[in-house]
């Protein structure tokens, strides 16, 4: 009983954060048709803007959100520029998929080494958002940091749904995706909306990096670990579809979960790991999605 | 130097055996210890590049997976070496080739179903459980120090030349490497102009209808996959008898990462950049050995700067050079019929 | 030349290194209906995608209202107030029949208006309404082509681009389409530049009509002039009885 408490509450609070994390990069794969290896950089980025704001300028919490939103959406969108845009022009000469598969490894690479040279090799302690805790049933405690990272990332995840749903930007984002040259037709800016949807998703990850930062620590390789998870979610859901990464993103928090209290922490990733392996090789397009359709 | 073998002219068999020379007589004259472990460890990191400009420039397959391969070489020699002293070093070796080449076959099968991105999932997701099981290795309980030394590396195994004094050692292993560079070299190039070559480049640059044409795409993709791999197990092996250790971050997204720089610096595809990406990179890394941080910054934003404004790598923008040279002597105005030198993409 | 809403001159365009359209020459009068017809694959479809900026013309002018528009992106040439209906409807599949209206007044000026808009769309097409919670991939060709007409309703344009209306679509739909078009041309004040196959529909509507073939236009009219010609009648208006086929 208790183990299955524990497996349903901490499921639903790494499914929570997974879904923020992996949400961008289904965003940017649903409109731009590539996968943004930077997205764990931006978690880390995000860390360390959490880390200056709480622990060396003791601000408030939102503002510290906020903050790591404005600082992550910038770096995304400067990303954008400098990795892919240069290449969207080149569609004959290069395998867009591909290149940008590098580009935006290689900006990873960048900003992960930027910040270990400027924050050093060690890890910052970053304050937890709302301190104390809850015992749900007795053995099983959830910290009010846990459940506020959950909240507002279930939050963060129905305001971009609404966002694309009914604004006019989000209309012309998802319009995007589903017919390129109709949507240009309608006078949708696409050089400008391109990078504004990875600074976008961008800042998502950024804000749940104040989170996981608050959870671990902020350090240099803080967001590979979120890259990997990001990766097996987006997978997981099939490419480009945004339920399809919510509920993968569940999904995989309750394994890691589950994994986590059977069979100890060391083995998560590799089960995950050979969860794709096994998925791919039945459905070559992850569980939702095939190789035409799931555009946002 | 693009072409196959057959292409190359008097004058190009002329560089390549002098060049040839020159890299067999180097360690006679140069004996510093510190930089020749650089220089040996370069070269095997060399051998496992080959081996991945060959499956992912050349074949055009998406493989993430090459740093697992290369370590399952590693973990496999070392075993033998391990547990079966009366095995030759250099039979171990080869077997770890062999165990890499048979993994490289069963990755690739599933990859035949696979398209693109989801390639290099597949074959990324493939590294990780690799990664990860070796790393959890010892708590499987197969014996003490399990099959891989998990986190802490494997135990020292005997290697090829345990008699040897550093000099000697440094040289052997030199010039080891340095024959499996030439001997693969020669390979690559021979295969690019062979039946299996057309093949694996057609399907990069035009699946559909090289399939169309009666190409057995599965087959040539299968093995350039197995060729690849056994060369990859090589490398690992020859790493861990040089080394005398191997460890788990060896196949980490830093190791990847670098790889992949020296494969784009030099030029995907290419027979000779490999060389080239390698001795570049390595050069860099060894400069700025004292500012830890600054060699994967740099070497970032090389990549960045490649892939976008040089697509073809060194060699690449080398023969284009050399093309607008002998253009301009020759006083053409036209640029040169047919196509334009399909190499200089990294992919169609 | 001021007194022409399109001016094209000399236009060349293609795909990769193959050629479809040469020294196209078409003028399109301010509030006129044009109708270019000629087979499939002549360059059609090519001209109003190169017209609306969708595709890079190689060479030759393009000016509206005296403005030279060639080079310019779509997203540009759309704010200049031209409204292109692609062929094959090019509605956003996943998106309902309402968001793909919205889409249609995008454009910062027009989506201020957009409540009224629909308005007026709903008014003039009912069975766009009907579907207006559907979604654009579950709908007929027939409807899908309305919802079309309709999104290039959702904002005041100067000249409209109207690719092939009957493409693919059961008589009876066409029928429906050309109803629409022609409510269309006496509310909207707006050039339009229509191509076909052939002009079995267009009599209602067309001003001027031009012939495309090869790439370039070969005769130009009236409706009248040109459907008593003899050898066009007997290429484009195979379907008649006298053409004997």
């Amino acid at each position: 009983m208790t183990d299955v408490v524990a497996i349903l509450a901490n499921g639903f609070i790494y499914g929570s954060i997974y879904g923020l994390v992996a949400i961008g990069m289904t965003l940017i794969y649903g409109t731009l048709r590539i996968l943004d290896m930077s997205q764990g950089s931006m978690v880390m980025a995000g860390s360390y803007v959490g880390w200056w704001a709480l622990a060396e300028h003791g601000v408030n919490a939102l503002v510290a959100l906020v903050l790591a939103f404005i600082v992550t959406f910038i770096l995304g969108t400067a990303t954008e520029l400098v990795s892919v845009q240069p290449l969207i022009n080149r569609a004959k000469e290069v395998d867009l998929e591909m290149v940008t598969f590098i580009t935006t490894f290689a900006v990873a690479i960048l900003i992960t080494n930027l910040a270990l040279q400027h924050f050093g090799p060690f890890q910052k302690n970053v304050p937890v958002i709302v301190s104390g805790h809850v015992e749900l049933v007795k053995g099983v405690t959830i910290s009010y940091h846990e459940l506020t990272m959950a909240g507002i990332s279930i939050v963060l995840m129905g305001s971009l749904g609404l966002f694309l749903a009914r604004t006019r930007w989000g209309l012309a984002v998802r319009a995007v995706a589903q017919d390129l040259d109709a949507a240009r037709s309608m006078g949708v800016p696409v050089t400008r909306l391109y990078p504004l949807t990875m600074g976008l998703a961008s800042a998502l990850a950024g804000v749940g990096g104040v989170f996981l930062g608050g959870l671990y620590f902020a350090s240099p390789t803080a967001g590979d670990q979120p890259l990997l998870f990001a990766l097996i979610v987006v997978v997981l859901g099939g490419l480009g579809s945004l339920t399809g990464t919510i509920y993968a993103a569940y999904l995989v928090g309750l394994i890691q979960a589950f994994t986590e209290v059977r069979y100890g922490t060391t083995w998560t990733l590799t089960i995950l790991y050979a969860a794709i392996l096994a998925i791919l090789l039945v459905r070559p397009y992850g569980l939702k999605g095939s190789p035409s359709e799931a555009r946002l | 130097m693009i072409g196959g073998l057959g292409s190359l002219t008097a004058g190009r068999w002329l560089l390549i055996g002098l060049g040839v020379l020159i890299a067999a007589v180097f360690p006679l004259v140069y004996t510093n210890p510190y930089y020749m472990t650089i220089i040996v460890t370069a070269e095997i990191i060399l051998i496992l590049n080959i081996s991945w400009n060959f499956i992912l420039g050349m074949a055009g397959v998406w493989n993430f997976g090459q740093l697992a391969i290369y370590a399952l070489g590693a973990y496999g020699s070392g075993y033998i070496m391990l547990h079966y002293t009366s095995v030759p070093v250099a039979i171990a070796i080869v077997l770890g080739g062999v165990l890499s080449a048979g993994i490289s076959f069963l990755l690739a099968i599933p990859t035949l179903r696979l398209f693109g991105i989801y390639t290099s999932l597949l074959t990324f997701s493939f590294a990780q459980v690799v990664q990860y099981t070796a790393l959890n290795d010892p708590h499987l309980g197969f014996s003490d120090e399990g099959l891989t030394g998990g986190s802490f590396g494997y135990p020292a195994v005997p290697g090829l030349f345990p008699d040897y004094g550093q000099e000697a050692y440094l040289r052997a292993y030199y010039w080891v490497c340095l024959g499996v560079i030439i001997a693969s070299c020669f390979a690559v190039a021979w295969l690019r102009q062979s039946h299996l070559g057309y093949a694996l480049r057609s399907a990069r640059d035009a699946p559909a209808y090289t399939a169309a044409r009666g190409v057995d795409l599965r087959a040539a993709r299968v093995a350039a996959f197995v060729l690849s791999g056994f060369l990859a197990g090589v490398a690992g092996a020859l790493y861990l008898s040089f080394n005398q250790s191997f460890t788990t971050s060896q196949m980490g997204l830093t190791p990847m990462s670098i790889d992949v720089t020296m494969l784009v610096i030099g030029g995907l595809g290419t027979v000779t950049g490999p060389i080239i990406g390698t001795a570049i990179v390595t050069a860099i890394q060894t400069k700025l050995i004292n500012y830890p941080g600054w060699t994967l910054t740099v070497l970032g934003a090389a990549l960045l700067v490649i892939v976008i404004f040089v697509p073809g790598g060194f060699v690449g923008l080398f023969s284009r050079v050399n093309r607008r040279i002998s253009t301009w002597v020759s006083e053409g105005d036209e640029p040169p019929p047919g196509d334009p030198e399909p190499d200089q993409r990294l992919v169609a | 030349m001021s007194d022409l809403l399109l001016d094209v001159r000399g236009l060349r365009a293609g795909y990769d290194r193959a050629v479809v359209i040469h020294d196209l020459d078409l003028a399109v009068e301010p509030a006129k209906t044009a109708v270019v017809i000629g087979p499939n694959g002549h360059g059609k479809t090519t001209m109003l995608r190169a017209i609306a900026g969708l595709l890079q013309p190689w060479a030759g002018e393009v000016t509206l209202d005296g403005r030279r528009v060639d080079g310019e992106p779509a997203e540009r040439i759309a704010g200049l107030g031209v409204v292109h209906v692609m062929q094959g409807d090019g509605l956003f599949a996943g998106m309902t029949v309402e968001e793909n209206l919205l889409m249609g007044s995008f454009l910062g000026s027009s989506w201020r208006g957009r409540r009224e808009a629909l308005r007026r769309v709903y008014q003039a097409l009912p069975l766009v309404e009907e579907k207006r919670a559907q979604k654009a991939r579950t709908l007929s060709g027939g409807e899908r082509r309305l919802v079309g007409l309709g999104r290039g309703m959702m904002r005041p344009a100067r000249l409209m681009l109207i690719d092939e209306p009957s493409l693919g679509l059961a008589p009876v739909a066409i029928e429906a389409v050309y109803a629409a078009l022609a409510d269309l041309r006496k509310e909207s004040e707006a050039a339009v530049l229509l191509i076909e196959e052939n002009f079995t529909h267009v009599g209602g509507i067309a001003d001027v009509v031009h012939v495309l073939e090869a790439g370039a236009i070969i005769r130009s009219g009236s409706y009248a002039e040109l459907s008593t010609d003899e050898t066009i009648v007997q290429t484009y208006l195979g379907a008649l009885p006298e053409a004997g086929r």
